[in-house]
């Protein structure tokens, strides 16, 4: 199996929904849809702000625990994004629905019951975004997320960007962060044992990833040190895919 | 969440007046189906079909689990529908609206009972062991006739899908990874395929194949006709809506088995072309432990 090593992403994929987005990396294919705002159940009504529902939908079996976890945590910080206090008494629905995950070949998994991998975070929230953009539902600031595991290998701590199914059994931690366009620290997870020292080598790498400055506007390719080369830059691709999008969009004009 | 929006006076007017003059929305004769599209992924019975608007993605998996207790030779079978939000935001999550209800009967009465999946080759040891094998329909977008895209999807699914090889040595069951050993297809019998006829008209004299949601919102009723290419009928659902007479009925089951002729040859060629796909170095030959029977 193939793992692009580039992401993917298209806007608008269904016709139905206000908003969707298709996206992939790192081996994760989502679909996301996004409606709203609509109007929301008496329950979730809320007299000044709308109510953000992310819905997890693994690609086989029920989802359990785990789902409802990475919902919470995605709802807490997609609310943080979203001006939620534009639309007081809506519902702002976001539908995630996952349709392939990187493949261990070497493990048969257990898959009715999902539990899906912490690892699907970024992807997760990003396609959540995307799809967020795509139904123009008005926001703070644009986020990105990724996803670093410390490994330690002959008795050095090493950082993986983007590890594989294989990668991330033998981590020895695991952490997820969000950046919003602004520079700031929108979500930190982190799974494992781990120092301080080694979050904020973690911080720094996951940083250079979602943050880095738009150097190349003015049109002179910099050449990439090793450094920069370690991870995508993702917030110019979510810029790229914007203006492809909106490109494509206005074309008659 | 928000009711799905009825279609206006205006809008069923419209429809209905234009379905007299023989015309529909997009132009299509009454038999034809919108562009059927299938796409597998990477990995092993995963199916995306798109009929027109209408997005299904139908995936299989497998898992070995005990059997139930009064049928311990067969394997367990399952198909589990659940319409998102994503379809339409008048779903709900949790909670079956009549719609998923409808479409989990009917394929579960297509797929399943028509006996197309040989679920005795699913069982490893008698009363102790078997495969259970699981097919998650997802409906991404809903543009109509949801049932024929989905039953497309979970026999193309299924029929793409490979599980896991196993062998059995005295008394020792072992289940090989996928980079121990090639997996392998699983038994199957038959495609069925569903065919929906949509009724219009005060006695439902006018029928139509593959209605849009517009036309499914104005229809008087409609009729599900599963059945395979040699003309074996599975079932055929007619779930209330107006009376309609027998011989158009005869008629449309003699369309349906047309139509699904060409969804097996198209089903065919594509799941060739992706074997073809999958070989590129040619040695997919080799690499099979499994007999031939």
């Amino acid at each position: 199996m193939t793992v692009s090593a580039a992401p993917e992403a298209a806007l608008s994929v269904l016709p139905r929904a206000d908003g969707s987005a298709k996206y992939s990396h790192a081996g994760y294919t989502i679909t996301a849809s996004v409606n709203g705002p609509i109007e929301a159940q008496r329950r979730d009504e809320h007299p000044y702000e709308a109510h953000v529902d992310v819905v997890v939908r693994p690609a086989a079996g029920v989802g359990g625990t785990r789902e409802r976890h990475l919902e919470s945590v995605l709802q807490s910080s997609l609310t943080q994004i979203i001006l939620v206090k534009n639309f007081p008494r809506a519902l702002i629905q976001i539908v995630l629905q996952i349709e392939s995950t990187p493949g261990n070949d070497y493990v048969n998994t257990k898959l009715f019951q999902a539990s899906l991998n912490f690892s699907i975070m970024p992807a997760l929230f990003q396609t959540a975004v995307l799809a967020l953009l795509s139904a123009a539902v008005p926001m703070r600031a644009t986020a990105t997320a990724s996803v670093v595991a410390v490994v330690s290998q002959d008795k050095e701590k090493k950082l993986i960007v983007d590890p594989s199914a294989r990668e991330i059994e033998a981590a020895q931690s695991v952490h997820v962060l969000a950046f919003t366009s602004h520079d700031e620290l929108l979500l930190a997870e982190s799974e494992g044992d781990f120092s301080v020292k080694e979050w904020d080598d973690v911080y720094e790498t996951a940083k250079k990833i979602c943050c880095q400055p738009e150097s190349q506007k003015a049109g002179i390719e910099m050449v990439p040190d090793d450094d920069n080369a370690r991870g995508p830059d993702m917030r110019q691709f979510l810029r790229s895919t914007l203006e492809e999008k909106v490109a494509a969009d206005l074309h008659w004009k | 969440m928000p009711r799905e929006a009825e279609p206006s006076l205006n809008e069923r007017q419209f429809v209905l007046q234009a379905l007299q003059e023989n015309l529909r929305l997009d132009s299509r004769e009454a038999d034809r189906y919108r562009p059927l599209e299938v796409t597998f992924g990477d990995e092993y019975g995963v199916a995306k079909v798109s009929l027109g608007k209408t997005r299904v993605l139908a995936k299989a998996s497998a898992e070995v689990t005990v059997p139930y207790a009064d049928r311990p030779l067969d394997g367990v079978f399952q198909i589990a529908t659940e319409l998102s939000p994503m379809a339409s935001p008048s779903f709900e999550v949790n909670r079956p609206t009549e719609t998923e209800v409808l479409l989990s009967r009917l394929l579960e009465k297509t797929v399943r009972r028509s006996g197309a999946l040989d679920t005795e080759s699913l069982c490893l040891v008698a009363g102790q062991k078997c495969w259970s094998v699981r097919v998650d329909v997802h409906v991404l977008s809903h543009d109509g006739n949801v049932i024929d895209a989905s039953c497309f999807a979970v026999v193309a699914a299924l029929r793409h899908f490979r599980k896991p090889d196993t062998s059995i040595e005295g008394g020792i069951l072992t289940v090989y990874t996928p980079a121990e050993r090639e997996p392998v297809p699983l038994g199957w019998l038959h495609s069925p395929f569903c065919v929906t006829w949509s009724y219009f008209g005060e006695e439902g004299e006018m029928a139509l194949l593959d209605a849009t949601r517009a036309e499914e919102q104005v229809r008087v009723g409609s009729c599900t006709i599963s059945l395979n290419r040699h003309g074996e009928i599975c079932q055929i659902a007619k779930l209330g809506g107006t009376p309609v007479e027998a011989v158009i009925l005869l008629q449309c089951t003699a369309i349906a088995l047309t139509k699904v002729k060409e969804f097996s040859a198209y089903l065919d060629k594509k799941l060739a072309e992706d074997i073809k796909r999958r070989d590129a170095g040619g040695r997919s030959a080799e690499l099979t432990a499994e007999n031939d029977r």
